[in-house]
Formats: C-alpha cells, sequence, structure tokens
C-alpha cells in the first residue's frame, strides 16, 4: 500500500538491508518484522542480524492479479525462500520467466526496485534472482 | 446455555451497483426484525460486522449509522472488525452478550460494499487486513498468501490440481441453485481447469467474487424463543473463537489445521455433540483450498483427505455431513463482513427446513459454520441445533 512521506520514513530504510531479527534469548531467527515478541521463547529483545545473501526457493506462486502499488509487473512470481542461516522471507523471485521457477532452485538477494506509489514514489527492497554461483548479490 | 435465534434475514449476494453500504444493511436487518416479529425499538445492542468499509466506502462508523437507520436508537450499537472473520466476530459477541444476562434481545449484522471499487483498488483494501506495510510489501495479495498454503497442500499431501477442482465443482452445483448467490453457474473439472490463472496454483473458478451484501440475525435469549412454540426452534448451542498466524510466511499446514480445529473441538464440547452428529457445515472457503482445510478441522475427514469428500461424495448433500449447501464463498463470494453472518444465516435456513428445495437437507437438526480469515489469523465456529420442545 502507499504510506506517507512521514510513514515512509520508519518503514523504507529497514528495507533496503538484508536482515532478519534475533532474539537474544533463544537465538530463534525471524523475519524481519518480527520486532516485538518471539514465539518460540517468549522473549521480548529482538536485535537485527545480516543476512548473507543465498538460499533456497521453497515455495511459490505467480500473482496474475496485483494490487495497485504491483501493476504493471504482472504476472510476477512471489517465493518463499529459506535463508542459508535458517529463516524463512518472502520476496519476488524476478529475472525468470514463471513458468522455469521451481521449488528447490538456488536464489540469492538482490536490492531492487519494489513498486511504485499513486503519487509516483518509488519503494526499493530485497528481491531475489537464481543464484548462478557467481560471486556477488547485485546485478 | 443457549441462544435463540428469533429472525434472520439477508439480501441477495451480487454486485449492486444501484445500492449503498446504509441500503444493503437496513434491508437485511429490516428482514430479521420482521422475520423476529419485534420492533426495532426492542433490539437492546447491535453488533454491526464490517471490515472495511473506510477503505471501500469511505464513510466509518458503520455501527452507528445502521443503529440510526434501522430504528434502533439509542440502544447501543458498535461495528465489529476482525478481517473476514467480521461477521463471525459480531456473531459471537451477540451470543455471548446474551449468554452473559446482560441483554434480552440483540441484533448481529454483517455488511460489505465492495464494488465501488474497481478490482485493483479493492484488491488493495483487502491487503491491509493482513500485514500490508511488511510482508504483502514483497507484492503477495490475498490470494497469493492462499495459493501458497495450497502448494504447500499438494506438495505434502500429494493433491492434484484436478482433484482440488472437484470443491468448485461442489460448490457451484449448489450455488447455481441458491437465489442468493453471486455465481449461479455449474461447472465441470475441466472448465476450473481452464479458467484464468489467479496466482497459481488457484484459478478464477477457485477463487471467490467480490460482492456486495448483508446478512442479520436477531438473537434472544433462550426462554424468550421457548416461549413462541409457532416459531422455528432454532438455537445456536457453541460458539468459539481463536486467533492463528498473521503472516503467510510463519503459516504452516499444522497451523492451517489448528486455526479451526481448536476452537472446533471446544464448540463440540460446549454443545455436548460431535462431527457425526452434524447435517450441514457451511465452511469459509473465499479460496478452494480453504475448504479441504475446514474439512479437516471440523472433524469431517483425517487431515490431508479434506478434499475427497466433492469427488466421492461424502461432503455432498446425501454424504455424512453435507458441506456448503448454498454454494460456499466460491458461489456466494465474500462480502467480508457480511460473511460469517451469512453462513450463520443459511445454517439457520437449513435447520428450519426453508432452504430452497434444491439445496435443502432433509431433516437437517444440527449444523455448524466455520470461518477463517486474514487469511489464517482469525477463526470463528459456531453450532446451531433445531430444538423443538
Amino acid at each position: 500500500m502507499t504510506v506517507s512521506a512521514i510513514e515512509f520514513s520508519r518503514l523504507g530504510p529497514p528495507k533496503l538491508r538484508l536482515h532478519a531479527m534475533r532474539c537474544t534469548g533463544c537465538g530463534e531467527l525471524h523475519p524481519w518484522w518480527e520486532r516485538y515478541h518471539c514465539y518460540s521463547c517468549g522473549g521480548r529483545e529482538l536485535v537485527e542480524q545480516e543476512l548473507a545473501g543465498p538460499g533456497e526457493l521453497t515455495n511459490y506462486t505467480v500473482v496474475y492479479y496485483p494490487p495497485r502499488d504491483f501493476l504493471g509487473q504482472e504476472p510476477y512470481v512471489v517465493g518463499h525462500i529459506t535463508m542459508d542461516e535458517g529463516v524463512l522471507m518472502p520476496a519476488p523471485v524476478v529475472d525468470v520467466p514463471p513458468e522455469d521457477v521451481k521449488v528447490g532452485t538456488r536464489v540469492k538477494a538482490t536490492l531492487r526496485r519494489m513498486k511504485l506509489g499513486h503519487e509516483g514514489d518509488v519503494y526499493y527492497g530485497q528481491k531475489f534472482v537464481v543464484d548462478d554461483g557467481a560471486a556477488g548479490g547485485d546485478s | 446455555m443457549r441462544v435463540g435465534v428469533l429472525g434472520i434475514g439477508k439480501t441477495p449476494h451480487k454486485i449492486q451497483h444501484q445500492k449503498s453500504l446504509r441500503d444493503l444493511i437496513v434491508e437485511a436487518g429490516t428482514k430479521a426484525i420482521d422475520d423476529a416479529g419485534v420492533d426495532s425499538r426492542d433490539i437492546q445492542a447491535l453488533y454491526l460486522g464490517n471490515a472495511a468499509s473506510p477503505g471501500f466506502n469511505y464513510e466509518n462508523s458503520t455501527g452507528l449509522m445502521g443503529a440510526h437507520h434501522l430504528g434502533i436508537v439509542p440502544s447501543p450499537a458498535v461495528r465489529v472488525e476482525a478481517a473476514c472473520g467480521t461477521g463471525a466476530w459480531a456473531l459471537h459477541l451477540g451470543c455471548v452478550a446474551i449468554l452473559s444476562g446482560l441483554y434480552d434481545t440483540v441484533m448481529v449484522l454483517g455488511a460489505e460494499k465492495m464494488n465501488d471499487l474497481a478490482t485493483v483498488e479493492g484488491t488493495s483494501v483487502i491487503a491491509q487486513a493482513a500485514d500490508s506495510k511488511e510482508e504483502y510489501f514483497s507484492g503477495l495479495t490475498f490470494p497469493s498468501g492462499v495459493a501458497l498454503t495450497a502448494r504447500k497442500y499438494m506438495q505434502v499431501y500429494g493433491l492434484t490440481e484436478e482433484d482440488l477442482a472437484h470443491t468448485s465443482v461442489k460448490n457451484h452445483y449448489y450455488g447455481a441453485r441458491n437465489p442468493y448467490a453471486h455465481l449461479r453457474f455449474e461447472c465441470t473439472v475441466e472448465e476450473v481447469m481452464r479458467s484464468a490463472k489467479v496466482a497459481d496454483p488457484l484459478k478464477l473458478y477457485e477463487v471467490c467474487p467480490m460482492t456486495d451484501a448483508s446478512s442479520a440475525l436477531v438473537l434472544c435469549r433462550e426462554d424468550i424463543l421457548r416461549d413462541q412454540p409457532d416459531k422455528p426452534q432454532v438455537y445456536i448451542t457453541a460458539t468459539q473463537m481463536g486467533t492463528g498466524t498473521w503472516y503467510a510466511a510463519g503459516d504452516t499446514l499444522d497451523d492451517a489445521y489448528n486455526l479451526l480445529a481448536k476452537p472446533a473441538e471446544r464448540a463440540y464440547q460446549m454443545a455436548d455433540l460431535s462431527p457425526a452428529d452434524m447435517d450441514v457445515a457451511e465452511i469459509y472457503n473465499s479460496f478452494a483450498i480453504q475448504e479441504p482445510l475446514g474439512i479437516e478441522a471440523l472433524g469431517f475427514a483425517e487431515q490431508g483427505e479434506g478434499w475427497k469428500g466433492a469427488s466421492d461424495g461424502a461432503t455432498w448433500m446425501d454424504g455424512p455431513t453435507a458441506v456448503n449447501l448454498s454454494g460456499g464463498l466460491l458461489c456466494k463470494g465474500h462480502p467480508l463482513g457480511a460473511t460469517g453472518a451469512t453462513q450463520a444465516v443459511d445454517v439457520v435456513e437449513q435447520l428450519r427446513g426453508t432452504a430452497p428445495a434444491d439445496m435443502q437437507r432433509p431433516s437437517a437438526e444440527a449444523g455448524i459454520s466455520a470461518c477463517r480469515g486474514g487469511p489464517g489469523s482469525v477463526a470463528a465456529i459456531h453450532i446451531y441445533q433445531r430444538l423443538e420442545g
């Protein structure tokens, strides 16, 4: 959804960093939005942990009817990527035709333009591309 | 403890460009009041389920608006919101209100007016019921979030896309016979398979339409209905709610099962009944895969086998428990706030014996409704019984 400039100043920057949240109590890794409560141990302190980038596509769907701010990208793939650190990330998988996407494919994170707000504002975030073994996450 | 169902009412479920949200609320509410044989001033509280009028209609205070136009003022009224479980939550609160002893007669109403917006805008409003700021930042939508669950189910239990298509065939068989349904046509497995892709592996005929509708019930203390033996003696004998994971990413198949299974277990205990006692069930299926998930959670099939009933007949009219004789959300549509209330009205019609002939289960005495939403975060179970004398 589109957000105000003030709200974007809170929501936008963290999405530029490939990270998960680690519970300081039990060490469990959670997706980036889990900042308040650890469902593994009930702990209340979670801290950012940077992720390396590679992972494996463990589930995916192809979106044919997008929300407004993804219009023009359809059909696009949204996958569940199990990062090598063990945490699961939901993210678009790009630069590959939807029909070639398969569960089990090795992928890696890359910072891309995610979507356009309705007033032309641009949102960046983590997308994933097929990991061909070449060095570097960005392309 | 039981809650009497004194009156019911519902609008057609379809695209209704000529009618506003308040038109729909008044239409369903008035029908329920008239069916109950009460005056609007006898309603002591209104629980109005509406999921997203600020998004769909740019208006708010929907509970107060409904109270005004139904003539319920000065009795208290409130808008209830819990994603796709909104109408069922209003029903729960209405039951709790009666069971508490504070009120004698209350109205539960669900309403949603979704088609004032284009589909793409409506999809964005619906997405706000999940974490649109974080998880859905990745381009997820409600259909695609549930599609991930469908693919997971297929991977684990070996369900094929053709197997799942039978669920839509069953729903459309009955939906075609429901004059209140949005999509009134039968379809074949082949037609389901050929229908447009929405969110792979889910196809158009496996996804509910966006619908304008309202449904309402007048509830009362058990003795009030008992003292009117000429009225249909249908009671709500269990109401149980729950929550589950708010994120598709964390939603395992066990989570998707437990979401409804836990409150269902408590509901069967509350009513002192078992799954085998249920003649009819209305199970939330805004997406086809959610019907087998619900069938399993309500105890009508083992985990991983809930889809079989649509092809072997177990969940059709003559099976042990007939599932979604209304056509389900796949045919009625999913007017978010109305849905839980519509499920209740549809089960009550079955127990009263007043459903249209082609979709009436003969001699139905007990039924259950299961609503889920968010898509994995809210659960509602209600059990209904016809109890003469």
